[in-house]
């Protein structure tokens, strides 16, 4: 917290605005006037919650309020127009030198002064007041939403052209739509053989990545099945041990079989009766692959295929009911 | 017994049997009467769907229905000692103390486990003591407990507790642990299981003994404290005993279920309601009518929204709170 607290590396001292401000003013006051065709023109966009919203044609100055976002434009924009970060936006590294605007709680007035002609997030991510908010102060705010890795794809390439580089989008996500064809092809297999994964996120209560969840169809593409079958109002829905005994997962993600069996299972003994815990197949995810829908998601889909790979594969028969 | 306190105590008796009956049949796994007859019979601890009828099922509805009675009871006390009707079991700052102990774990303590010990029970008893015990101190005067500095110091330790805690949670890191904590606020059997099963049983055994001795002192405080003592009741005494089993009950039950509210308030207005503000087996009541009506709120819980349920605390306000107006309107 008292990191996010700090101004990044961006932030003016209050000073070097006070002198910057008039300088800034006395430049554009000095370009010659610009003819009416040059002045931006704006677009008509909806974004994937259906919001109708209205962006300049070649944005100037854009902001990623979560982690992927930022991948994303980094992976697609010029980078010079990317202004700020959120604290927990790490990667690529050179978005660590970008001007850091918290997320959470949202720093309205920081988010104000930096400008930005359009901000793009994910759903979930910000919440309809605050964005409801910035759309009143003139920053239009842009959701994309994923429901599957493809999703993720199309994102990029819409990225690609609300920012003005539609070429260099299309070609990052023909590399990655050929990346993932290289992996052995799962999803015809029958759905019985493959092994059943559950994903948790949190120990008390156990949370756990639900179906509705880019996760699913990660999974899948790295040739598991989420574990949970049915879909619940939450995406990460909580659940109990009753449930996840009569999923009986083949594997169990969200730690080493060590630092789980030490805490999970020492809390939750009765789990220990699960295949992922017979079978010791129980391993660790980095969670900003698994957590990030951005470029390197067909990273995270290799990392859970080696995941998979390595488990012991499921036999149809051996059902808990 | 009047006949129809004896009809009431019936009518009880056959919706807290049940409860538990149809308690055990919700869950993931089909089970039918049958299947639950025979776990019962011949239990196969190989046969996981017998395992969470006796493991999970069970301890949930055991420890919900020890739930409902400490707090019912406590709450019962409580009003009687402060003789107001608005008083329940979190009066003394346990519900805060407890939830500050149990944040504190969550937030500051990532693995929450310390030297093999799962840590939120244990933080939120110790919480929910030390707030107890700051609240009596300060609604005390040499030695005697006051209930009106008592009630205050209550409000306003839990005001401290809660300020505390809410700092905690908005500087947590992960923010996942907020959701634990919000979770952990509403109440919850789940993390129910037989080896923690035992402390509240005797605390709220050995409680309902102890009281059915004392249930014409505790209805001698209600006549204020000068009659009480001129009728030669002990009242510094008798306000300890209250103050203690209150307190020993409530932080029990906090630590392992969270505060789940509510039924503390409800139960012990519902009790006089029906058998008089003076009955003899008026604390018995409360308990086994708390029990029962937690048991039956978990199971709603649980059938509106599986497979975790919904909060049990949620439950308990939702279907509590319009009974409860409901009650008011009609005694007034």
């Amino acid at each position: 917290m008292a990191e996010t607290g700090r101004p990044g590396p961006g932030y003016l001292c209050p000073m070097r605005r006070i002198l910057l401000g008039p300088l800034l003013a006395l430049l554009v006051a000095c370009q010659p006037d610009k003819p009416a065709s040059q002045t931006p023109a704006t677009v008509q966009v909806t974004d994937d919650l259906g919001r109708l919203l209205t962006l300049p044609a070649h944005p100037r100055r854009v902001i990623g309020l979560a982690p992927s976002m930022t991948e994303m434009l980094f992976a697609v924009a010029d980078t010079a127009t990317i202004i700020a970060r959120t604290p927990n936006d790490n990667y690529p590294a050179a978005a660590l030198r970008k001007p850091v605007v918290n997320n959470y709680p949202l720093d309205l007035e920081k988010l104000v002064a930096l400008k930005p002609d359009v901000i793009f997030t994910v759903e979930g991510m910000t919440s309809p007041d605050d964005a409801q908010r910035l759309q009143q102060l003139g920053i239009p705010v842009y959701y994309q939403r994923y429901r599957r890795v493809e999703d993720v794809f199309a994102g990029i390439d819409r990225l690609g052209v609300l920012v003005s580089r539609p070429t260099q989008a299309k070609r990052l996500t023909d590399s990655l739509r050929q990346e993932l064809k290289t992996l052995p092809d799962s999803a015809r297999a029958p759905i019985a053989t493959l092994s059943k994964v559950l994903a948790i996120t949190w120990q008390d209560p156990i949370y756990c990545y639900g179906q509705n969840t880019l996760f699913t169809d990660q999974i899948r593409l790295a040739g598991g099945q989420n574990a949970v079958t049915e879909t619940f109002a939450q995406p990460f829905p909580a659940l109990t041990r009753e449930y996840i005994l009569k999923l009986n997962p083949d594997i169990l993600l969200g730690g080493s079989f060590e630092k789980l069996d030490s805490t999970f299972f020492k809390n939750y003994p009765e789990l220990r009766r699960i295949n992922a815990y017979k079978t010791h197949s129980i391993y660790p995810i980095t969670g900003d692959l698994m957590e990030r829908p951005g470029p390197r998601v067909v990273e995270s889909v290799r990392e859970l295929r080696q995941i998979v790979e390595k488990s012991i594969p499921r036999s149809p028969v051996k059902s808990s009911r | 017994m009047r006949p129809r306190n004896t009809l009431i105590w019936a009518l009880l008796g056959t919706s807290l049997v049940l409860l538990l009956v149809l308690g055990l049949r919700v869950g993931s796994y089909a089970t039918s009467y049958e299947f639950i007859l025979n776990t019962f019979l011949h239990y196969n601890p190989d046969d996981p769907a017998q395992l969470v009828l006796l493991q999970l099922r069970l301890p949930r509805l055991l420890l919900a229905l020890l739930a409902g009675a400490s707090l019912s009871v406590s709450g019962y006390l409580l009003q009687t000692l402060v003789n107001n009707p608005l008083a329940d079991p979190y009066l003394l700052g346990t519900a805060s103390g407890a939830s500050l102990g149990a944040i504190a774990a969550y937030v500051l303590v990532p693995s929450l486990t310390l030297a093999g010990l799962y840590l939120p029970p244990l933080a939120a008893l110790l919480g929910a003591l030390a707030a107890t015990l700051v609240v009596v101190a300060i609604g005390t005067r040499r030695g005697r407990i006051l209930p009106a500095p008592l009630l205050l110091a209550g409000v306003a330790v839990g005001a401290l507790a809660t300020a505390l805690g809410s700092l905690l949670t908005f500087l947590a890191r992960p923010e996942g642990s907020l959701r634990t904590v919000v979770f952990w606020a509403f109440g919850s059997f789940e993390r129910a299981g037989w080896d923690v099963l035992p402390y509240p049983a005797i605390a709220l055994l050995l409680s309902l003994v102890l009281l059915a001795f004392l249930q014409k002192d505790l209805n001698l405080l209600l006549l204020g404290e000068e009659r009480a003592a001129a009728l030669g009741l002990p009242v510094a005494r008798r306000r300890w005993l209250l103050v203690l089993l209150a307190a020993g009950l409530t932080g029990g039950v906090v630590a392992l279920c969270g505060p789940v509210g509510f039924v503390g308030l409800l139960v012990p207005h519902l009790t006089r309601g029906l058998l008089g503000a003076t009955g003899r087996f008026n604390v018995l009541f409360c308990a086994v009518l708390g029990g029962a009506f937690l048991l039956a709120c978990d199971l709603l819980a649980r059938l509106l929204y599986p497979p975790a349920g919904l909060p049990v605390g949620l439950v308990t306000a939702l279907f509590g709170v319009p009974f409860f107006v409901y009650l008011l309107r009609k005694t007034s």
